[in-house]
């Protein structure tokens, strides 16, 4: 990775000094590089955007944006624009009013302002609603002169907190291709707080998984997703089956799953056999069986969800549930109560630690 | 059961209304002394009362009373509202209780309190006295019209304001006051309408020179029973009418200019 640009060394937050909602984060970030900050509620995500923007102290830690601590500095001296997920637009200022904020703040010439302002209404396609209150303009209008409001500046960073939360659908997906789009031009650094994984999967350069207070895995979506490190981490991102697996030979690549039987893997060097793992298997990597097929498995059809263009299939393979997702053509046979033989490219599984039986992974 | 209800509120209403129904023809009537129903009509009461320095300086000292007492209940009352609203500390309900006291003791009581009090610091029939006096009972209803609205005003904005590169102090001066104002309005106006009515301790505390326009009332009321008291109800209960209803008819016409366009 180039230098970074963003360092999160250590971090964490306590509210009453003795539960931590953060718990030792490290994280960098490259200078125009599109951040995204996945969990649950309360896994930390919001708390650590609240960090770095400043409105919260950290109580260990440190964060460093170009090189320089700003751990201390007061947010309104840390130059970071942040889009709210209400958007936060002020009531008495119009679309412009509002753009024009940061600058009347930082005492640039009214002419200047008002030029710099109206050319970052145009980047997001509001010109025409310049003179409007916030209250007169849509959802989607709102968020566009948040985000105008946000990058006028030109920011060290910019913090997007579930900006599209409030969003219907269509309206959303239409609001990530264009954040992405406005994001590339102006080659911000970006971190994007969300909890919605197919947001995260379309937006990012890179993923960063978070539960409890800490960091699980950080990487490219393709990463989290084929990879992912544990079985939090698997079923936060994407549809899953995780199977408890015993590995019979790790060096060849051998395995057996209860109910099952044996099966191939990819190869464990270094793994002792007898020893427990979960294996990963994506409903839309399994098929259906073909002559002389590795790995394959009954599975006892329960429901059969038509998409369409895929349908998911829920049901059993000897004690342990099962979903597979077939194209739409090849599942138009399929009902349910019928019994189908499934199988799967060893390549295209993934092996991670055991889960123990109360529900956290073992590690 | 219909007929009943629509009975009961008329009644109510008819209470309520009859006092204005007889003070406001007295105060247009030709009786020396108050009478009704008034045997003749003229406005010469009126120009009495504009004319007379006996009323117009109680009205005028009563309006720069309320005045200050409006200003100083705010100054006081604005702080004391976010400290409780959005910080946590010890003794907060403690601190919640003393602004609400005002509201809970009797005002003879209160009166009788600051007579002697005022009268041991030397401020007994002072203007400093009676304002000091006013704006401690004007602090609960300021308090609580005041947190009433910090409550509902969203925080977000001023976290905006931060981000944008706004130091704390800007912060409140272009965005936590222009989008509260409304809320200051009220509270003033709250504290100003509580000066301007108030009686009970005016009348233990305030001497000659600053005597309010209620005590004035109710010294003439005791003594001549003049008409220009009707006269001055009058235009006491048409001037906080419009204080009252003005605000509302403005708000209800700028909703209607704001209304979210297609």
């Amino acid at each position: 990775m180039t230098k970074p640009y963003l360092e999160l060394q250590g971090l964490s937050k306590s509210y009453d000094g003795r539960t931590r909602a953060l718990d030792g984060v490290d994280l960098t970030a490259a200078k125009g590089e599109f951040i995204t900050f996945l969990g649950p509620s309360g896994s930390g995500k919001t708390t650590t955007l609240m960090l770095i923007a400043g409105f919260e102290a950290a109580s260990a830690g440190e964060i460093l944006v170009d090189g320089a601590p700003i751990t201390h500095v007061p947010p309104h001296k840390r130059g970071i624009g942040i889009v709210f997920q209400n958007y936060a637009l002020f009531p008495h200022r119009t679309a412009l009013g509002n753009v024009m904020f940061p600058l009347e703040m930082r005492k640039v010439p009214k002419t200047q302002a008002v030029e710099k302002a109206r050319a970052m209404l145009a980047l997001v396609g509001l010109e025409r609603l310049a003179e409007r209150h916030p209250r007169e303009m849509s959802g989607g209008q709102q968020q566009r002169v948040a985000l105008a409001r946000a990058l006028v500046f030109d920011p060290a960073l910019l913090l997007l907190d579930e900006p599209l939360g409030a969003l219907d659908k269509n309206l959303r997906e239409q609001l990530q291709i264009e954040i992405k789009r406005i994001q590339r031009s102006l080659g911000v650094t970006t971190i994007f707080v969300t909890h919605d994984q197919s947001e995260a999967m379309a937006m990012s350069d890179r993923i960063v998984v978070f539960k409890g207070g800490r960091i699980q895995q950080a990487g490219t979506p393709l990463e989290i997703y084929n990879r992912p490190v544990n079985d939090f981490v698997a079923r936060f991102v994407g549809d899953s089956n995780l199977l408890p697996l015993l590995l019979t030979d790790p060096t060849a690549g051998i395995g057996e799953i209860a109910g099952i039987g044996p099966v191939r893997v990819p190869a464990q060097p270094g793994r002792k056999a007898g020893e427990a793992a979960t294996l990963l298997l994506r409903p839309e990597g399994l098929g259906l069986a073909g002559e002389g097929a590795i790995n394959t498995c009954r599975m006892q059809v329960e429901t059969v969800v038509h998409y369409g263009d895929s349908a998911l299939l829920v049901g059993h393979a000897g004690q342990t549930a099962l979903r597979a997702r077939l194209p739409g053509l090849v599942a138009q046979g399929i009902t349910s109560n019928m019994e189908i033989v499934l199988s799967w490219n060893p390549a295209s599984a993934h092996l991670m630690p055991a889960v123990m039986r109360d529900g956290f992974q073992n590690s | 059961m219909r007929l009943a209800l629509i009975l009961l509120g008329a009644v109510v209403l008819a209470f309520v209304a009859t006092p204005l129904l007889i003070v406001v023809p007295m105060s247009f009537s030709t009786a020396v002394s108050l009478e009704f129903p008034p045997p003749g009509w003229w406005t010469g009461y009126y120009a009495a009362y504009f004319g007379d320095a006996r009323w117009t300086k109680p009205t005028l000292n009563s309006l720069g009373i309320a005045a200050a007492v409006a200003v100083l209940t705010v100054a006081l009352v604005t702080p004391a509202t976010f400290a409780v609203v959005r910080h946590r500390f010890v003794g907060k309900g403690l601190v919640n209780l003393a602004l609400m006291l005002p509201l809970a003791v009797p005002h003879i009581v209160m009166a009788i309190g600051y007579y002697a009090f005022l009268a041991d610091i030397q401020l007994l029939q002072t203007f400093p006295g009676i304002i000091l006096a006013h704006t401690a009972l004007s602090v609960p209803m300021a308090f609580l019209v005041l947190s009433a609205n910090l409550k509902g005003f969203d925080r977000g904005l001023e976290r905006a304001a931060l981000s944008l590169g706004a130091s704390p102090a800007r912060t409140f001066l272009h965005v936590t006051l222009p989008v509260l104002w409304p809320g200051f309005a009220a509270a003033a106006l709250f504290a100003f309408v509580q000066s301007f009515d108030e009686t009970v301790v005016a009348l233990f505390i305030s001497g000659r020179d600053t005597e309010t326009l209620p005590r004035k009332m109710f010294d003439s009321i005791r003594t001549t029973a003049d008409p220009v008291i009707a006269v001055v109800s009058t235009l006491l209960f048409f001037a906080v009418a419009v204080l009252v209803i003005v605000p509302v008819l403005w708000r209800a016409a700028s909703r209607r200019r704001l209304e979210p366009r297609p």
